[in-house]
């Protein structure tokens, strides 16, 4: 039997898991922990087997359509993008999992974790198997609901109940806006086969969607006086659901909160199971984005915003998990910028947007699982009271400086020598230069810059503070146990080195995900349809500086962090007052949550809104009753007939009915 | 052949009867749960035996009754009604077993009314004569009307005298447009019938646009006070709210609404004067009671009166649906009358738990009750994310369908009922955040978990409305078939 054909089992087997561990996990010691990790590791194994398979034919992809109802369909597809996508989730995933078994020792239901993290896994899994966009946006819904419930897992705790529920609410606004693409797209696709689909034609497959490309490209929607095409409509409806999963502006308020989880979810979250799922929806859609470059305008500029927007709260957040938390958000946006500059560059923006999802997967979930490696030996993650870490945890605080190079994408340009987010990051910002040498705006390349050096800025900042220096507080603690640090040491030599080692292959690789023998896509083409040309391949020279530039302010950042933190040359608090307008901005996060929460969803929707319209209610309940009443005095007269048993009322219906024929009949009689 | 129809409707009235006789609890559980079963077996027996593939009245019965006035015995079921009648046999059992040790008096009465109850809903869903179809209609409102007047809460009787005036008034509208197409053929043709299926393929020969309008709007009236759509829901709140939870399950599994909606309405629809104007109309209504419902449901603050908007929310799927007309939006609109059935009654029966386990069901009262009752808790998560229209459940097929479809034709009114999902999500996190998570509030006294028959009968639901989300097709075939061949008579039309 050839691997290919197993591929069915990469989520049914963590799904698989769920069910099992649901039911059983009490039962077994850790919570049967065992069963998911048994699961994970088989969907890990075929999914890299896949992956070299494909690896060695390009051309070749592995696709299985099954009916489902109506003209809908459940299939699997792994083409390279997938196949990346699959073993780097499982491989991270399982290294969780394994994490986990000493991290959630003494917490009481362990099963019910063990079972829920299956279950997340097994929804992302799905997710990027999906070979339709119905099916990927269902998956897209399991991978939110789980997030609730693992956000919320400690529901005893009302703000982590709440947490869940601001997770869940705020990325369904965006998944509204998904699933509005998903209907007007097949209304197009409905009117394009004029409302008879052939027998065996599943409309919402990719193929078919993308077959039909320059029809959809001709339909034009009327939207407040401007002209707009439906497929830039669809494209920029399914970049507000990604906007709203991958934690982009301003949909971006969930995630900073979603860390009331265990720390093991919130690495799950930040960089296997969720908020990748965002950028790999505008990747697998690709070819629809290069048809509307008003929408890879709109990706590249929301991601560069993003990108410093959420760098900028990082550097003053004091909780370890809040730095990372900001820090993922901004990565997530140099993600999107790097799909957005496919308007430049055509299909190798997936190439390059995709190594960098999946260096950073490495990475962030190494600075989580080293902070929740901190957390668990010391009990707090405000890093006021940490400090001198490095000398209790030497592995830990090791890890954790192999995670915080790759972030800050340290490494030599024009060499192979660097970190693996030296690779993808270094890629993003080049192409951003080259974006505006061919564009003219200049914007996204130097909001990505000054975002490098704020990144470099608030990871070495979080490093000194909490692992150099004196302790703060007397908190004790010690090494974690070696199933912890056995998965931080296997994620941080991943963190250094895989980027080096694959920055080559990946991008050609990944960047043929459109020509093969399920689609085969011609990019310029599609260019063509959205009105524009993409730039010339070709070599491409910059100056030195700018070769140079993305390292430059890394190192300036580490700098500025070593000064501040590590000598403490300048005292930040005579440096910065608290008072300072600034200061207190970052610090309330721009106050969105006062926006959003508190006076959008509270004040308007909720007391607004809401109760007007239980206001009006009342009203319509007012009408009847006064209808009745009017009703009820007109029969005051005829009371004596009444028994006032309601048991006549019966005989009442049937007496009105008969007089009721008889009256009718005489009218039809006259008529 | 057996008269398997005459079966499951006769069957469940006269056990009602014979329940009536009976002195113990103990004897009238076992004999509803034996009526009950009976049906269901029939049901399912019927079902494994009934051709999706053809949209034609199946099971056919048919027996002269009153020649003189065109009123005959017949019965017969399509793939409209089939799932519901099935729905209704599912759940039904369920419902005895989810009511086995409660403690009430006269249960020998309370047992009675849910089965004629069940006899009279599956009355309407076969009948394929407007006389039966009519008194089976009034029959499903005299035993609702004690349960809730009875079993009911504490405003009982203001609640069950709305809903009957209201209903009531409904549907003696709707009979005005019965006799509209009754007299109308009978003048056209010289005689009398009151058979359904023959007055709907008469209605397009009435000369008169108006006449033809009005027999729409008063029969529309009928079914949408029924669903019940907004303006006209003000009914349901007091009613689902004040009922027994065994009465509110029961008026969740009342889909006649609906089913007169698909059944009587769509096939009408394109031979009116204006199908334009009555395609706005259902429109409107659909939509507006989806946004219009949620927002509601929102600002409620008990638990019960929360689920009942919701339910107003979910019943604009419905009309919405219907209106689409498009096979997909169509048979999407019935398959949300099937699994709204499914999570509704769920969600019902975790409100009249938490009602008995507490006291109260005033959200802000409860809180952190997943602590105490872990087994509801999982349970009353999975309805409340069915009802919220999470996939892999099969509230999401139903949604998706009708919004996928009715875009087509409506794009501005699915516009309305998307933006109601968001608002759909919020206020049933927040209240399962308020009632389920955070603090155990102590003042609850001691709270404990749902018991082994409740545990059943909510868990099969439950599996159910996975099952179906799953895998719609058992149920979806059928109405796919049904709502094809009704959009093609449109097309054919050129609605």
């Amino acid at each position: 039997m050839a691997v290919e054909d197993l591929a069915f089992l990469i989520p049914l087997l963590p799904a698989l898991a769920f069910v099992l561990t649901f039911f059983l996990g009490k039962k077994l010691p850790t919570g049967g922990a065992i069963i998911p990790i048994a699961a994970i590791s088989l969907s890990f194994l075929i999914s890299i087997s896949i992956t070299l398979k494909l690896l060695a034919n390009p051309e070749m992809v592995i696709h299985q359509s099954y009916n489902w109802f109506a003209m809908f369909n459940i299939g699997i597809l792994v083409d390279p993008l997938a196949a990346v996508m699959l073993s780097m989730v499982t491989f991270v995933s399982l290294l969780i999992h394994i994490y986990s078994v000493g991290y959630m020792s003494h917490d009481k239901a362990p099963s019910r974790y063990f079972a829920e993290t299956a279950l997340f896994t097994a929804s992302m899994l799905g997710l990027i198997l999906s070979d339709n966009i119905l099916q990927l946006f269902i998956c897209w819904e399991l991978v939110g609901v789980c997030s609730y419930l693992l956000i919320g897992f400690w529901y005893e705790k009302p703000s982590a109940a709440s947490a869940a529920k601001k997770a869940f609410l705020t990325t369904r606004i965006g998944d509204v806006m998904f699933l509005a693409g998903i209907v007007i797209l097949f209304s197009d696709l409905f009117k394009i086969f004029n409302g008879t689909i052939p027998e065996g034609v599943y409309i919402l497959r990719f193929d078919e969607i993308f077959t039909h490309i320059p029809e959809i490209a001709a339909m034009n929607a009327n939207i407040l006086g401007m002209e707009v095409s439906h497929i830039t409509l669809i494209t920029l409806l399914f970049f507000g659901g990604a906007v709203g999963k991958s934690g982009q502006f301003p949909l971006h308020v969930w995630l900073p909160d979603a860390m009331e989880g265990p720390t093991t979810v919130s690495a799950l979250i930040h960089a296997a199971t969720m908020v990748t799922a965002g950028v790999y929806l505008v990747a697998r859609t690709f070819p629809m984005f290069i048809a509307a470059p008003d929408s890879l305008m709109i990706v590249t500029y929301v991601g560069a915003f993003t990108a410093i927007f959420a760098a900028t709260m990082g550097i003053v957040m004091n909780d370890l998990k809040r730095v990372l938390a900001y820090s993922t958000i901004s990565q997530l946006g140099y993600m999107m910028l790097g799909l957005g500059i496919g308007a430049v560059i055509g299909a190798e923006a997936i190439g390059i947007s995709l190594f960098h999802l999946v260096n950073h997967a490495f990475f962030k979930a190494l600075l989580f699982l080293c902070a929740g490696s901190v957390i668990h030996a010391v009990g707090t993650h405000d890093m006021r009271q940490l400090g001198g870490v490095a000398k209790v945890m030497p592995l830990t605080a090791a890890t954790m400086l192999a995670a915080s190079l790759a972030l800050a994408g340290i490494g030599i340009p024009g060499t192979s020598i660097g970190t693996s987010g030296f690779f993808s990051k270094d890629a993003i910002i080049e192409n951003a230069y080259l974006f505006g040498e061919t564009t003219g705006t200049w914007i996204p390349y130097v909001l990505a810059i000054v975002a490098a050096l704020l990144t470099s800025l608030y990871i070495f900042r979080l490093l000194f503070m909490t692992f150099y220096g004196k302790p703060r507080t007397n908190y004790g603690g010690h090494e974690s146990p070696a199933s912890m640090t056995v998965p931080l040491t296997i994620l941080a030599v991943f963190a250094l080195f895989f980027g080096g080692l694959t920055s080559k292959v990946f991008n050609e690789f990944v960047s043929g995900t459109f020509v093969n023998n399920f689609v085969n896509m011609d990019i310029n083409e599609l260019a063509t349809i959205g009105g524009y040309h993409l730039a010339s391949h070709g070599h491409h020279h910059e100056p030195t500086l700018i070769l140079w530039m993305p390292m430059i302010v890394a190192l300036a950042g580490l700098l500025i962090a070593f000064l501040i933190y590590g000598l403490k040359v300048v005292n930040m608090d005579s440096l910065v007052s608290r008072n300072n307008a600034i200061y207190k901005l970052l610090y309330n996060r721009y106050y969105q949550n006062a926006v959003f929460t508190n006076f959008f969803s509270v004040k308007v929707i909720y007391e607004g809104l809401a109760f007007a319209g239980s206001f009006i209610d009342r009203g319509f309940d007012w009408l009847v009753k006064w209808t009745g009443e009017i009703m009820l005095e007109a029969g005051e007269s005829l009371r004596q007939f009444q028994t006032g048993a309601v048991q006549n009322y019966a005989t009442a219906v049937i007496i009105g009915v008969s007089l009721l024929v008889i009256l009718v009949k005489v009218v039809m009689e006259v008529l | 052949m057996m008269p398997i129809l005459s079966m499951i409707v006769l069957i469940p009235l006269i056990i009602a009867a014979l329940i009536l006789l009976t002195k113990t609890k103990e004897q009238a559980r076992f004999l509803a749960l034996t009526g009950t079963v009976i049906v269901l077996l029939l049901t399912v027996y019927m079902y494994f035996n009934f051709d999706s593939t053809i949209a034609d009245n199946q099971f056919v019965e048919f027996i002269q009754w009153i020649p003189s006035l065109g009123i005959s015995y017949h019965l017969g079921v399509d793939g409209i009604s089939m799932p519901l009648i099935l729905l209704n046999a599912i759940v039904l059992p369920l419902l005895i077993i989810f009511t086995w040790n409660d403690e009430r008096k006269s249960p020998n009465k309370f047992y009675a009314l849910i089965l004629a109850t069940e006899g009279a809903v599956i009355g309407v869903f076969t009948a394929l004569d407007f006389f039966l179809f009519y008194v089976f209609w009034e029959l499903t409102l005299i035993p609702l009307f004690f349960l809730v007047s009875i079993w009911g809460g504490p405003n009982k009787h203001h609640a069950s005298i709305k809903f009957f005036i209201y209903t009531h008034v409904a549907s003696l509208v709707m009979l005005l447009g019965i006799f509209g197409i009754y007299f109308a053929a009978w003048n056209l043709t010289g005689t009398p019938s009151m058979d359904i299926p023959y007055l709907l393929a008469q209605f397009q020969f009435i000369e008169s646009g108006i006449a033809k309008d009005m027999i729409f709007l008063a029969l529309l009236f009928g079914f949408i006070v029924k669903i019940p759509s907004f303006p006209f829901h003000s009914w349901l709140p007091d009613a689902y709210t004040e009922a027994p939870t065994a009465g509110s399950v029961l008026f969740v599994m009342l889909k006649i609404g609906g089913y007169g909606l698909f059944k009587i309405m769509l096939p009408i629809l394109p031979f009116t004067a204006s199908p334009n104007l009555m395609i706005s109309i259902m429109a409107v209504l659909g939509s507006v009671s989806i946004i219009y419902g949620a927002f509601l449901a929102l600002s409620q603050k008990d638990l019960k009166r929360m689920v009942a908007y919701s339910s107003v929310s979910h019943m604009g799927y419905v009309t919405l649906g219907a209106a689409g007309l498009v096979s997909l939006s169509v048979s999407g609109a019935m398959f949300q009358q099937f699994s709204h059935g499914l999570i509704m009654s769920v969600m019902f029966m975790s409100c009249g738990i938490i009602n008995n386990a507490t006291g109260t069901r005033i959200i802000n009262d409860l809180g952190g009750l997943a602590q105490k009752m872990p087994k509801l808790a999982v349970i009353m998560v999975l309805a409340f994310m069915a009802s919220l229209g999470l996939p892999g459940l099969s509230g999401f097929i139903a949604e998706v369908s009708v919004l996928a479809g009715a875009f087509v034709n409506l794009p501005a009114y699915v516009i309305i009922a998307l933006m109601a999902i968001v608002i759909t999500a919020a206020y049933h996190l927040w209240a399962l955040q308020r009632a389920m998570f955070g603090v155990f509030n102590e003042k609850l006294g001691t709270v404990l978990d749902i018991n082994g028959y409740q545990t059943f009968s909510m868990g099969v639901i439950a599996i159910l409305i996975l099952y179906f989300g799953l895998n719609p097709s058992p149920v979806l075939e059928m109405m796919l078939t049904s709502s094809e061949q009704i959009v093609s008579l449109m097309a054919a039309m050129g609605v």
